[in-house]
């Protein structure tokens, strides 16, 4: 009776489906869009310095410095290995360091790794090689410079570079570099102000011990297993380094994705107040013109709570048929947004031009990737709102009087 | 042939009944008494506002006395709760309407049907029932056609199949005949004699309608509010 009721006014409850369904689509495409969106720039982020979960030196996070080391690398490398949920570590030095030609001068940041031990999986600016070639060994005395940074200093493949850096000792040491590679990311910051050299070069003359680094990047599958594993990191490291998740560690970039994504929650929130009035209304009013009808139903015996039920009924049908037309209506939208992507290039300044965001530079192509579970959320809160809605109307169904709907003469 | 007998099914003691519109008293029964026994074809008559729909009303547990007592099979109605007037409607009274009143979205089956599926009576039980009682009010095939594919008297047929489906102590009939025709009136009035007759059901009508009088055992004129005749024919 439930499922025919609800079809008595089959344009009224077209309408609502339409409504339910637009805003479930954009529920899930602004979901979706998030959550592939996010989880790149966590990789991207995480790829280009310190891993999902960074073990360094306690000190570290609020006092950036070359003296603040962890010594025995490569154990805490193996402790990290050992967790189920890691796929992948590796060491790295990283500080600043002053640049010098002889035409030229620069301050720069540095990224010191092991060209053996890593690929583009673990560091993102392995491919963003434009010029040369990347080190031979970590022993290489090679430099790859951001394409602006060499263009600043005045220099192209093959030429020498002076390296001035503070030791632990806060003395001055230098080496000399020659220039190897050249990086474009298209990220304007990052090609202006970054510098790559090889791990064990960067320790001789930091006078670092073999097992010392700044940093041990720890990566994992999958991002949101990121405080459980820095959690259990953290305890076993502690008194030696500690273990910060990327949110920690990279907290403009986090704050970035929290304003956004509770922008996009407020959004939803919204539309789903929207949706819900929309559906409270198709109810309501088939409840209030059906008056005369639950009166006659309560004299032939229905009790109350029977009225209740029939209505809390048509609003499960109609939230089990909104998401169907809903699930439908958005496969069309989300496989292409899935599958091509939007382009966002012309916001960002054409072919070529990367955006940026707390020193992530963020790819062009938007795609749409929901997590399960937000799909399941976004179901549940349809459905929800959708069964919410009909509890009014159904308790006014079970208070009508029968002898003032009916009105037997 | 049926015949009235056993203590009554339906009394009322004394009712008084008085509709409040904000300062104003409106009385519409005033100490009316009257008893129905099992197997009566009741009708009340009378003018309008002389108190016949008030007294259907409290008889089929819509609306409570002011004063006195209405009992149903030996239920004091004012002393029942909710729950319990809602399964003595399903159970023991049945309704029939001036204006039909079948459920539009179910089938002339399906409407005969509900108060047995209410019961929770099993679903072949009910399909005998309901095919018999069809039968019985000459609808057979067109168990499957919904209230706008029935004319009037086809859709009042199905009410009193559905008032009569769970075997009720009374039938409570408000002008069963007043909008169908003549020719119409007069088979439905012969189904309700015959179902009165032959199984015994207990019929209360209230009406203006002459053949619906002479065809009543007992009449009881009502003006004012109170019985002004209770005539049983021989």
């Amino acid at each position: 009776m439930a499922w025919r009721n609800l079809w008595r006014h089959r344009r009224r409850t077209v309408l609502t489906l339409a409504s339910m369904a637009f805003g479930m689509t954009l529920a899930v495409l602004f979901t979706g869009i998030g959550d592939e969106g996010y989880a790149r720039m966590i990789e991207l982020a995480a790829k280009m310095d310190g891993g999902h979960v960074t073990v360094q030196h306690p000190e570290m996070l609020d006092t950036p410095s070359l003296k603040h080391t962890v010594m025995d690398a490569t154990a805490l490398a193996d402790t990290a290995r050992a967790d189920p949920q890691v796929s992948r570590v590796v060491t790295r030095i990283n500080g600043q360091v002053l640049l010098a030609t002889a035409r030229q001068s620069k301050g720069a940041a540095f990224i010191a790794f092991d060209p053996k031990a890593e690929d583009p999986a673990t560091f993102s600016l392995l491919e963003a090689l434009h010029e040369g070639e990347m080190f031979a060994s970590s022993n290489d005395k090679g430099i790859i410079l951001g394409e602006r940074l060499a263009d600043h200093l005045g220099v192209k493949l093959g030429k020498k570079v002076v390296l001035t850096l503070t030791d632990k000792q806060g003395e001055i040491v230098s080496s000399l570099a020659r220039v190897t590679g050249i990086i474009r990311t298209g990220a304007p910051t990052i090609d202006a102000s970054l510098c790559l050299l090889p791990l064990d070069r960067v320790r001789q003359t930091l006078g670092y011990g073999p097992d010392e680094a700044t940093q041990v990047a720890i990566f994992l599958p999958d991002h949101r297993n990121t405080a459980t594993v820095a959690d259990r990191l953290a305890t076993t490291v502690a008194g030696r380094a500690v273990a910060l998740p990327w949110y920690e560690a990279k907290a403009e970039l986090a704050g970035f994705i929290a304003m956004k994504v509770n922008s996009t929650l407020f959004m939803e929130v919204l539309i789903m107040l929207l949706v819900a009035a929309g559906i409270f209304n198709q109810i309501f009013v088939s409840v209030m013109e059906r008056s005369r009808e639950f009166g006659i139903m309560m004299a032939i015996g229905f009790s109350p709570g029977r009225l209740f039920r029939l209505v809390m009924w048509e609003s499960l049908w109609l939230a089990i048929v909104g998401v169907g037309v809903g699930a439908a209506i958005t496969s069309v939208p989300y496989y292409l947004g899935h599958t091509r992507g939007i382009d966002m290039t012309a916001m960002v300044g054409g072919a070529g031009k990367k955006a940026e965001v707390a020193g992530v530079a963020l790819e062009p192509i938007w795609r749409i990737a929901i997590y399960p579970e937000n799909a399941v959320y976004i179901l549940v809160a349809v459905v929800g709102a959708t069964l919410l809605s009909g509890l009014y109307p159904a308790w006014r169904s079970g208070r009508v009087v029968p002898v003032d709907s009916i009105k037997l003469v | 042939m049926s015949k009235e007998n056993g203590p009554p099914v339906v009394t009322l003691k004394d009712v008084t009944k008085i509709y409040r519109q904000g300062s104003l008293e409106v009385p519409a029964l005033r100490g009316l008494s009257l008893d129905v026994k099992k197997g009566e074809l009741l009708a009340i008559c009378g003018p309008s506002g002389s108190g016949k729909t008030t007294t259907l009303n409290l008889i089929g547990a819509l609306d409570q006395p002011t004063e006195g007592s209405v009992v149903v099979e030996g239920k004091q109605l004012d002393k029942l709760s909710r729950t319990a007037l809602s399964e003595l409607r399903r159970d023991r009274i049945g309704f029939v309407f001036q204006a039909y009143n079948l459920i539009p979205v179910l089938t002339a089956y399906e409407n005969a049907e509900i108060v047995l599926a209410l019961q929770g009576q099993a679903a072949t039980k009910r399909r005998k029932r309901v095919m018999d009682l069809l039968g019985a009010v000459g609808l057979e095939g067109m168990e499957h056609r919904r209230p706008d594919q029935l004319s009037g008297g086809q859709q009042q047929r199905v009410a009193i199949a559905r008032a009569i489906a769970s075997d009720p102590a009374v039938v409570l009939a408000d002008e069963p005949t007043a909008n169908v025709d003549s020719e119409t009136a007069e088979r439905l009035l012969d189904i309700m004699v015959d179902l009165n007759q032959q199984r015994g059901v207990t019929f209360i009508f209230s009406t203006h309608d002459p053949r619906v009088m002479e065809r009543a055992r007992r009449v009881v004129r009502m003006v004012d509010g109170k019985v002004e005749s209770d005539e049983t024919k021989a």
